[in-house]
């Protein structure tokens, strides 16, 4: 019997604001333990949370990024639970009255993703273990974050994978997180069950807590998949359990013991008050968003004519994108600025973090005036090229590179004259060529553009050449 | 004063007796005494009476004399001090201190010194306060007379055979026994104004929003606030007009209008409520007092207007249900990793913190701890929790809907005067006993309403009775008004024989 | 009806431990208190828009850095600590 594959994802994404969610401390990665704390991240009795205010924008932004509606009355909720990492005994989050629901990302196959939810929380704090002791660490609790909740709408792992890239190019687009998964800044958790391929019941689920990579994401999912298959064909029943991954092993295990029963007692936080976001607040912050990566592509391939393949690359990071905008502004053929991105820059930009980075010399307004010289026909394009290398070393502008004759190219008397010389000077290739041998003209080709020194245009030569040969 | 700047009202023909707060006040400007030395004759007077009244757990003499120095210095060089300024007071122990150990009376805080101050500790620093110690407390203020401390109840300075009321026992104590001028206590479901009435002094539990809770170790948050426990409604006004500002560190905070100009305004025509439903359970001897007290507004011009407040009968179900529920997650915390106790011998984390918790939390708060788990629990949330706040909702309509007829409500501040020590725990003692005692109380809370405790009379054995003026949300000036006018009416505190004499 | 399993659960959820002879007091002495909250529920009332107190909304703070607090305050009464974190040994 086939199997179909039925998965749900939760992403935690932290969000890049300067001060934690209820507190004035930095989110900075990293730092020395528990510097990054005041008596509010770490609990001290008597302390009170102070809600930032960027955290419920930011939020409500990823919301209308993914097509949320926005709450206008929302409010934080307890979630209890006590673990040391959690200096509360309870993280504050968002229970029934989430900030944005019902929304969706739209994969590439036109299947819908439905987004549940959308709410903002706190982190919690690191712990180290060493031999049965625990080391704690505060920096991190009380990092904002938002949860994603989709419903169980993924049927394979390709479009897992895909989702979580979608999510992370939005994110980023929007500005709200860098969504660095090795660094913990955007985690995963997979629900995943499986039922005959055609049934419409749900099969029982399992959950795969804090994955931290795509490649792990995949393989936990194949994993898992896998298990649940056989278990069910050798007649086993799926436990429903949270399991973590072991990248070492590639297998699932369970999480849990007795000591965590869990029933989180969600209730009001009294010491905070209603978020009330009316219209026209969710209007302004609609009207802050940036063009999508999706709005991107399509106006790239439908507006400019440019490949799929090459406006999926443009639009991957908002980096390249806002680059080749800039770049391509007041252009003819916009696939022009396109072709020197994906071709001369990108070979200098190796990793997907340099690429996203995109710290090129030359800037997008030098770029363009390489593509506005080449399209007056001022620059021929093997100039041009030969132009941007030069640029991307030195920073500096085309027009350092490429001289006011260079861009006048020849006029008719001056290429006539070069290409007689030629003519004149090599009577055995001319002979050749006149044989039949057209490789021949070549070695004619390469003479004359050694007197014009570069400036000649290939195809212009040519065809003067044979003018002149023919008569 | 020249007849021309003769204020034309009744109010200023009569002799106004001044509050102990102007009185210290006059004699530190005046040098009748140095702020240092009035300091030290309260420290002594801990020194001697504290073993007996309990009233202080911790004593700050260091802290209070380098306060009281920094006065001398001022009045030393001519400067012009506040009213509050060189007067000794004490802070429940309940309320953070930095560096000065604040342990909510429980032995899972103790050693625990706070990092920061709490916002009333600095507002206060800055009219420039001498703080004599912290004072005792019902752990965790879960408790109506002072017996969950694990220090041991603070007595009471009318009588040491009777407690001192909970579960601001401690600042209570301290003041009914002149060991401080004025406390800061905390009332989340009437631990100001009871422990004021057992020790016949004053106690204003201001409005929820009025004094910032930043730096109040958690009892229950949507009903905790801090108020002023005072010898005089005087004193009670100037302290509440020097802390009901507001506080960007509590989202809840809001402040609240001054009461100390309008404190003398005359009170005819104001209509004064009396709901039957306070009246029922209330022992005899202490319905006759503020229905007395009733006549003396009458006489002074007020209209009496009797009413129904059928939905005071959950107030205190409702209360319990909610306040547990908020402690049992307020208490998660206290688990042995950041700071106060934590056990010797375990075996893991999870053990550690269970046994840490066990040992360190008394009965009572353990108690409360259970029950709000359990109200918040799969399965119950609907029936307790939900079914609470809902009600909740009905008992501040109810209110709002009897504040459109009247301007305060006066009822009894407890059904009982001070219970003897012992009484609430005792074998034959039902437990509810306590939980039942609240029902004057708490309504307050639960509607989030101000209300000051002023003495009415005393019972049979000396013991002080109080009534409670319970006003508007943030309208504390006009319950003081009428509480001032009719404390220098009737004149109803008893000196106790402790502390210090002025 | 509060069960013994009741009290058993409450008591994991709480992080109390409670004593097996204790056990059946605490059971009783909770169906008190659970008795008496259920008098709520001899209420009719209709859903109230109880939201809180005051109907506050929107208390925000601002997102700019204010300076934390020394490591060595935030440890300050830490039980244990090493290596300036908080610190819980195993022990046996």
């Amino acid at each position: 019997m086939k199997y179909e594959l039925v998965a749900g994802f939760e992403t935690h994404v932290e969000l890049q604001t300067n001060t934690k969610i209820f507190c004035s401390c930095t989110t900075k990665f990293g730092g020395d333990p528990n510097t990054h704390c005041c008596p509010v991240c770490i609990g001290l009795p008597g302390t009170l949370p102070k809600l930032n205010e960027r955290v419920v924008e930011y939020a409500i932004m990823a919301g209308l990024a993914t097509n949320c509606e926005i709450a206008e009355i929302a409010k934080m909720d307890r979630k209890n639970y006590c673990y040391p990492d959690l200096p509360k005994a309870y993280q504050i989050s968002q229970y029934d009255k989430p900030l944005c629901e019902h929304g969706y990302i739209q994969l590439s196959n036109g299947r819908k993703i439905r987004i549940l939810r959308i709410h903002i929380e706190e982190d919690a704090g690191k712990l180290i273990h060493n031999h049965g002791d625990t080391y704690v660490d505060y920096n991190r609790g009380g990092v904002p974050l938002i949860e994603i909740v989709t419903e169980p709408d993924f049927r394979s792992i390709d479009e897992a994978k895909e989702y979580v890239e979608k999510l992370q190019q939005i994110m980023r687009y929007i500005g709200v997180s860098d969504c660095r998964m090795q660094e913990g800044s955007m985690r995963c958790d997979v629900n995943i069950s499986v039922r005959p391929e055609g049934s419409e019941k749900l099969g029982t689920r399992t959950e795969i807590k804090n994955m931290n990579s795509i490649t792990n994401i995949a393989k936990a999912m194949e994993y898992e998949y896998e298990r649940q298959v056989d278990l069910i064909e050798s007649g086993g029943e799926v436990v429903q359990e949270t399991l973590r991954y072991d990248d070492a092993t590639g297998t699932t295990s369970s999480m849990r013991s007795k000591e965590d029963a869990h029933d989180y007692r969600y209730f009001r936080e009294p010491d905070l008050v209603t978020i009330s976001t009316p219209k026209e607040k969710i209007e302004e912050l609609r009207s802050r968003l940036p063009e999508l990566p999706e709005q991107k592509f399509a106006r790239y391939t439908e507006e400019y004519g440019i490949p799929e393949k090459d406006a999926a690359q443009l639009t991957k990071y908002r980096s390249i994108s806002e680059f080749f905008d800039k770049a391509s502004e007041g252009l003819k053929a916009p696939k022009t600025a396109s072709n020197f991105i994906i071709g001369q820059i990108f070979r200098r930009l190796e990793t997907e973090a340099d690429k996203e980075a995109f710290d090129v010399k030359t800037t997008a307004d030098q770029l363009n005036e390489l593509c506005r010289l080449l399209e007056s026909g001022k620059l021929k394009n093997n100039l041009a090229k030969t132009a941007l290398e030069k640029m991307l070393d030195s920073g500096k502008a085309v027009t350092e590179f490429v001289s006011e004759s260079d861009m006048a190219g020849l006029d008719d008397s001056t290429l006539t004259e070069y290409c007689q010389n030629a003519i004149n000077a090599m009577q055995a290739a001319v002979a050749d060529y006149k044989s039949g041998k057209e490789k021949a003209l070549m070695a004619v080709l390469g003479n004359v553009m050694k007197q014009s020194r570069g400036r000649a245009d290939a195809p212009s030569v040519i065809k003067k050449l044979k003018e002149l040969i023919g008569q | 004063m020249p007849p021309n700047r003769r204020r034309i009202t009744s109010s200023s023909e009569r002799e106004r007796k001044m509050g102990q707060i102007k009185r210290i006040h006059e004699m530190l400007v005046n040098k009748e005494i140095s702020c240092v030395e009035l300091t030290k004759k309260y420290l002594e007077a801990i020194e001697n009476s504290n073993k007996e009244l309990n009233a202080y757990i911790t004593v700050t003499p260091e802290v209070a004399l380098a306060q009281a120095a920094k006065v001398d210095e001022k009045l030393a060089a001519g400067e012009t001090i506040g009213l509050l300024e060189g007067v000794p007071m004490t802070l429940k122990d309940n309320i953070s201190t930095k560096g000065i150990e604040t342990t909510c009376a429980s032995k899972i805080l103790t050693g625990y010194k706070p990092i920061y101050d709490a916002t009333v500790y600095e507002l206060l620093q800055k009219e420039g306060v001498v703080m004599l110690g912290k004072t005792n407390m019902d752990e965790f203020a879960m408790g109506s007379s002072c017996e969950t401390s694990y220090y041991g109840g603070a007595k009471n300075p009318h009588s040491l055979d009777h407690v001192a009321g909970g579960s601001s026992g401690g600042v209570a104590s301290a003041v009914g026994g002149n060991l401080a001028v004025y406390g800061l206590g905390s009332d989340t479901g009437g631990s100001i104004r009871q422990p004021a009435s057992f020790c016949g002094i004053v106690g204003l539990k201001p409005t929820y929003g009025a004094v910032s809770r930043y730096g109040l170790i958690a009892y229950a948050s949507s009903f905790d606030q801090i108020g002023p426990i005072t010898h005089d409604v005087e004193d009670a006004a100037i302290v509440f007009d020097a802390i009901a500002k507001y506080d960007e560190r509590d989202s809840t905070s809001r402040g609240s209008e001054p009461a100390l100009p309008t404190l003398d305004n005359d009170i005819r025509g104001k209509k004064i409520g009396i709901a039957n439903q306070y009246l029922d359970g209330v022992r005899e001897d202490v319905k006759e007092a503020v229905l007395q007290a009733a006549k003396v507004y009458e006489d002074m011009g007020a209209e009496i207007v009797y009413f129904d407040l059928p939905e005071l009968k959950f107030a205190l179900p409702v209360y319990y249900i909610l306040a547990m529920a908020e402690a049992s997650s307020n208490l998660g915390r206290y688990d042995g990793i950041r700071y106060g106790y934590k056990a010797e011998h375990y075996n893991g984390t999870h053990d550690m913190i269970c046994r840490t918790r066990s040992e360190g939390f008394g009965k009572e708060v353990q108690r409360r701890i259970l029950m709000g788990t359990y109200v918040l629990s799969a399965g119950y949330y609907d029936a307790y929790y939900k079914k609470a706040v809902n009600l909740r909702g009905a008992i501040v309509e109810a209110f709002d809907r009897a504040f459109m007829n009247v301007d305060v409500i006066l009822a009894p501040t407890a059904p009982v005067t001070a219970f003897k020590s012992g009484y609430l725990f005792g074998e034959e003692t039902d437990q509810l006993e306590q939980y039942l005692s609240d029902i004057c109380t708490v309504p307050v809370n639960t509607a989030g309403l101000p209300a000051v405790s002023v003495p009415c009379g005393v019972d049979r054995e000396g013991l002080p009775i109080g009534m409670q003026l319970i006003g508007k949300k943030f309208d504390e000036k006009t319950i003081l008004n009428l509480a001032y006018r009719y404390e220098q009416a009737e004149h109803k505190t008893i000196e106790t024989k402790w502390g210090v004499k002025l | 009806m509060v069960t013994r399993e009741d009290i058993e659960n409450i008591a994991l959820l709480s992080k109390l431990f409670v004593d097996e002879k204790d056990l059946d007091s605490l059971t009783e002495e909770m169906q008190k208190i659970v008795s008496f909250a259920d008098t709520i529920n001899s209420v009719e009332v209709k859903s109230g828009d109880f939201d809180n107190i005051n109907n506050l909304s929107n208390a925000f703070r601002k997102d700019e850095v204010k300076e934390s607090y020394p490591v060595g305050e935030i440890l300050k009464n830490a039980p244990e600590q090493a290596e300036d974190h908080f610190l819980v040994r195993k022990r046996a």
